[in-house]
């Protein structure tokens, strides 16, 4: 390679100049400094780091996530609207927040009589579609609150309170059979 | 050697045609940018006019600005650049001329069809089908002018500006072809082959690398001729600029997905999207350094030179936009900032920052040399560079604190989180119109200093003589060292890089196994190239400097840089997410009135305010409703998912008001939403339908693989007639007369299509190998 164009003078304490000139224009040769070099490492490694964790371990989607998300903001809502109609309990039958916290009370306060699966025992079978008290969602909600003493069903309103009851009622009627 | 000289003259006419051109297409896109900024502020600017209204001309700003403001400007400095650095007269004054007239006769028909309501719905990329022919065919007269010249080059190394250039040319012609695939229904209208989110990823790997590959590398390549030529400095690093070079064009590539973060794009591609981007943030400060560090050495300069203040302030604005880019695309931070101001203050930076000044800088350079006369003024060229200044910063400012501030408001909530604080879109709106307001001023005081340049350089320009450069250069005629196809591919860097991309794809895609594997492959790789540059330093720099005077292999390498990241984002999605693999929910596809509906809609640029995404963000899905399926627009070619919201999402929009609501909003936006920024659109009241379009439109649609039967133009005016009796009928209960024709019966209908889709039975789990 050659050129003819006059290099320009070299300055002391400077790094050498490339010997190649394109239209007067020169050029050093000067090492890439370190912090420069860093953040590029560090970027590629966290790059690699990040693409790990999210695609080798199995995460929740974006939209489940979101979703468990607005779950939990409609059960605060229902919980805080206090009435419990048909409507709502529906709804929070198909919420899984509250159907997890009625599956807790349900196993703790219910299930010595009703079974763990709520195949009855002492207690009525709550998923052969067979409603003796009324099936329809405050009806049940009732039942629970205010008990059915000549059955030996509990009056649980006061021990439990609505909250409770209401997710005890959304976790039965999560476990229905559906038609 | 032998001592023989050529004298060469350089075609600098072609030269000063795109300068001026870029001088008068400047003031044109950024008063146009004034004008819409305008509007966005005060509704009445609008005019009740369609060719007008903010949706029509804001992407005639964007396309003016990106395409015949920087475009012109490019070209210039690309051409008075590449004949010095090559010593070379450009190959052919009829292709330069052809280039010349070619691309402005493109931006006079797109400031006509713009307005008039011609678009393909996409950002960047509205212009319709025949002039997109058009550009492809100048693009390839200006690649052939260039590459014959490298090939008549007296000098055989190519400087780092020529290789920002080939980069450019060569990237810009790929992107733009592939995301403007589009098959026609008419002479002016036709549907993009991509639909949902496979046209939404090639929409932003087109969209950001117009930003990589036509705003940023031609200007880096500029930036490497003018800036050590006005400084007389010599360039910081020709090591830092090897490097920052192909990583640059290697990693920008991969980072579009980061325009669609949060939606319903597929989870690889956002990490993708996000980690590249983060990536990005080295190379790009690599250009920054470089451009800086130049000036070491002739800082004093700056407070003489016009010409350096611009280089200086266009190079530092260029490192706050490559810095705030990264940002941007951390996901937590996109969510806050997607679809606010905060990206269109970012998009400022780097457009009035970096290119306006970059332009400004070497027109200031250019024009004494061109027309062999001082500069008419250099206290009025100061005086240009201190408004932009100002202009900038207000306008930059302005549009971080409105962004951030209507971000938050959008996100607020309160009691417990459970209600949207601002459940109102136009609360957030108005509290942000001090700052809109501010923008308007910014803006102004921008366009009066490039009113300067333009003025300053009429003055010039008044009574000079053009003048042309020649140089008298030796004739180098030892023999060529030729790399060959071997030297090309079979060398330590080539094949480490080759190596280390298949065995990264095998980590990506690959099975348990496969996926290890890879990633083990990668490392080894990455390990084994350190310690062979480690010891064979000297190797790999010989190989660089004989590629470097090589065209055509370096053109393939690069080409083959650029390449990679589009062929392993793109073509695993265009098999994997269509219609038929859809999980979930599907669209149900639109019947023949709602696709006119949503052409008018499309035409007239609703698009530009109004997103169709709700992201899987629970702000998003507590104002708009359930986030968007990936299926729910599997069919839209276009896809309109939007990138900015002016007004609400309306992926959920239908069935959420009466068709009345719609009628009196589309007539008088302020008499349903008090407040509201968003036009009248009276025209569609009086305007009929093309309903004799509709048979192409249909047609087209079904050999995209739309689900439509295939039905005879009488069946579609019959289908058409129907449902628009049925809107009409409506409205009548509301005491409103409508012709059934009417284009706003249309946009109704479609509008209360949006959000209609259908559960997909779930699939039998499939069997494991």
């Amino acid at each position: 390679m050659s050129d003819h164009a006059p290099k320009p003078p070299q300055e002391p304490g400077e790094d050498p100049i490339r010997h190649h000139v394109f239209d007067g224009i020169a050029e050093y040769d000067k090492r890439l400094p370190n912090w420069w070099l860093l953040t590029l490492y560090a970027s590629i490694i966290f790059a690699i780091g990040y693409w790990m964790s999210t695609q080798h371990f199995r995460r929740p989607t974006d939209g489940a996530r979101v979703t468990a998300a607005i779950q939990e903001i409609r059960a605060a809502k229902l919980a805080a609207a206090g009435n419990y109609d048909d409507a709502v309990l529906a709804e929070m039958s198909r919420n899984v927040g509250i159907v997890t916290a009625g599956a807790a009370t349900f196993q703790s306060t219910c299930a010595s009589c009703h079974g763990a699966n709520l195949e009855g025992g002492i207690g009525f079978n709550l998923v052969d579609a067979t409603w003796v008290h009324g099936g329809k969602p405050s009806e049940i909600m009732k039942i629970v609150t205010e008990g059915v003493l000549a059955k030996g069903m509990p009056t649980w309103g006061p021990v439990l309170g609505p909250k409770k009851i209401a997710e005890v009622v959304a976790f039965v009627l999560s476990k229905q059979p559906s038609s | 050697m032998s001592a023989r000289t050529v004298t060469i003259h350089y075609n600098d006419k072609i030269v000063r045609q795109f300068l001026l051109a870029s001088i008068i297409w400047g003031v044109v896109g950024m008063l146009v940018g004034v004008l819409i900024a305008s509007q966005l502020n005060f509704w009445r600017v609008n005019f009740d006019l369609p060719w007008l209204t903010f949706g029509r001309l804001r992407p005639l700003h964007t396309n003016a600005v990106i395409f015949a403001f920087v475009g012109n400007m490019m070209f210039a400095g690309v051409y008075y650049s590449t004949q010095r650095l090559v010593k070379a007269r450009l190959a052919s004054d009829f292709l330069s001329q052809l280039h010349f007239w070619g691309w402005q006769l493109i931006i006079v028909s797109a400031a006509i069809t713009l307005p008039l309501g011609f678009s393909r719905g996409k950002e960047y990329a509205e212009l319709i089908w025949p002039i997109n022919i058009a550009v492809a065919g100048i693009w390839v007269v200006f690649a052939v002018n260039f590459f014959w010249t490298l090939a008549r080059r007296q000098e055989r190394a190519l400087y780092v500006a020529i290789w920002f250039y080939i980069a450019t040319i060569i990237t810009v012609a790929m992107l733009y072809i592939v995301n403007h695939l589009s098959l026609p229904t008419s002479l002016t209208h036709s549907y993009p082959v991509f639909g949902g989110v496979q046209d939404a990823l090639v929409q932003w790997w087109y969209g950001h690398n117009a930003v990589a590959f036509f705003l940023t590398t031609p200007i880096l390549g500029i930036m490497y001729y003018f800036v050590p030529k006005a400084a007389e400095r010599p360039v910081y690093s020709y090591r830092l600029s090897v490097i920052h070079f192909w990583s640059l064009v290697f990693v920008y590539i991969w980072a579009g997905p980061h325009h669609l973060l949060n939606t319903a794009l597929p989870s690889w591609l956002q990490i993708l999207g996000m980690t590249f981007s983060l990536m990005l943030w080295a190379p790009s400060w690599g250009g920054m350094l470089n451009g800086l560090l130049t000036l070491r050495g002739a800082w004093h300069k700056l407070r003489t030179e016009p010409v350096l203040k611009f280089f200086a302030a266009a190079v530092t604005f260029y490192g706050m936009a490559t810095f705030e880019g990264p940002l941007l695309s951390i996901r937590s931070v996109n969510a806050l900032a997607h679809y606010s101001d905060w990206i269109i203050g970012h998009v400022h930076a780097g457009a009035l920052g970096w290119n306006g000044f970059m332009a400004a800088g070497m027109i200031y350079w250019l024009v004494p040399r061109l027309w062999n006369k001082p500069l008419y003024s250099n206290s009025l060229a100061n005086v240009h560079f201190w408004i932009g200044t100002v202009g900038i910063l207000l306008y930059v400012a302005a549009m971080w604190v409105s962004g951030i501030t209507q971000g938050l408001m959008l996100n607020a909530t309160t009691e417990g989180g459970t209600v949207l604080a601002y459940p109102n879109f136009l609360d957030t709106l108005n509290s942000i119109r001090p700052l809109m307001a501010l923008r308007i001023v910014g803006g102004t005081l921008y366009l009066a200093g490039f009113l300067l340049l333009a003025y300053n350089v009429f003055r010039t320009l008044q009574g000079a003589q053009v003048v042309d450069g020649a140089a008298e250069v030796f004739v180098d005629e030892t023999p060529e060292v030729r790399v060959g196809v071997r030297g090309t591919f079979i060398n330590p860097p080539v094949v480490f890089a080759i190596l280390g991309t298949l065995f990264a794809c095998a980590w990506m895609f690959g099975g348990d196994f496969t996926k290890l594997a890879g990633l083990f492959g990668t490392i080894t790789c990455v390990i084994l190239a350190w310690l062979h540059f480690q010891s064979k330093t000297q190797g790999w720099a010989d190989w660089y400097e004989r590629l470097l005077v090589n065209a055509a292999p370096f053109t393939v390498l690069t080409f083959m840089a650029v390449a990679a990241g589009g062929l392993i984002q793109i073509i695993p999605t265009t098999i994997v997410n269509r219609a038929q693999n859809v999980e979930d929910r599907i669209q149900v596809p639109y019947t023949p009135l709602e696709l006119a509906g949503r052409d008018i809609f499309i035409s007239e640029g609703c698009y530009n305010c109004h997103s169709q995404m709700i992201r899987t963000l629970v702000p998003d899905v507590m104002r708009y409703g359930d986030y968007s399926r990936l299926g729910e627009s599997i069919y839209d070619h276009p896809y309109q998912w939007g990138s900015r919201r002016i007004g609400p999402d309306l992926a959920r929009v239908g069935g959420k008001y009466p068709d009345s609501w719609h009628f009196k909003h589309m007539m008088d936006p302020r008499a349903i939403s008090p407040g509201s920024n968003m036009p009248n659109y009276p025209w569609l009241f009086d305007t009929d339908t093309d309903v004799a379009a509709l048979p192409s439109k249909l047609s087209v649609q079904r050999t995209l693989g739309v689900p439509y039967a295939a039905l005879t133009p009488a069946e579609i005016q019959t289908q058409v007639d129907v449902q628009a009796q049925e809107i009409v009928t409506r409205l009548r209960e509301s005491d409103i007369q409508v012709k059934p024709s009417r284009e706003i019966v249309a946009v109704i209908a479609f509008l209360q299509k949006l959000g209609k889709s259908e559960l997909v039975p779930a699939k039998p789990a499939a069997v494991q190998p």
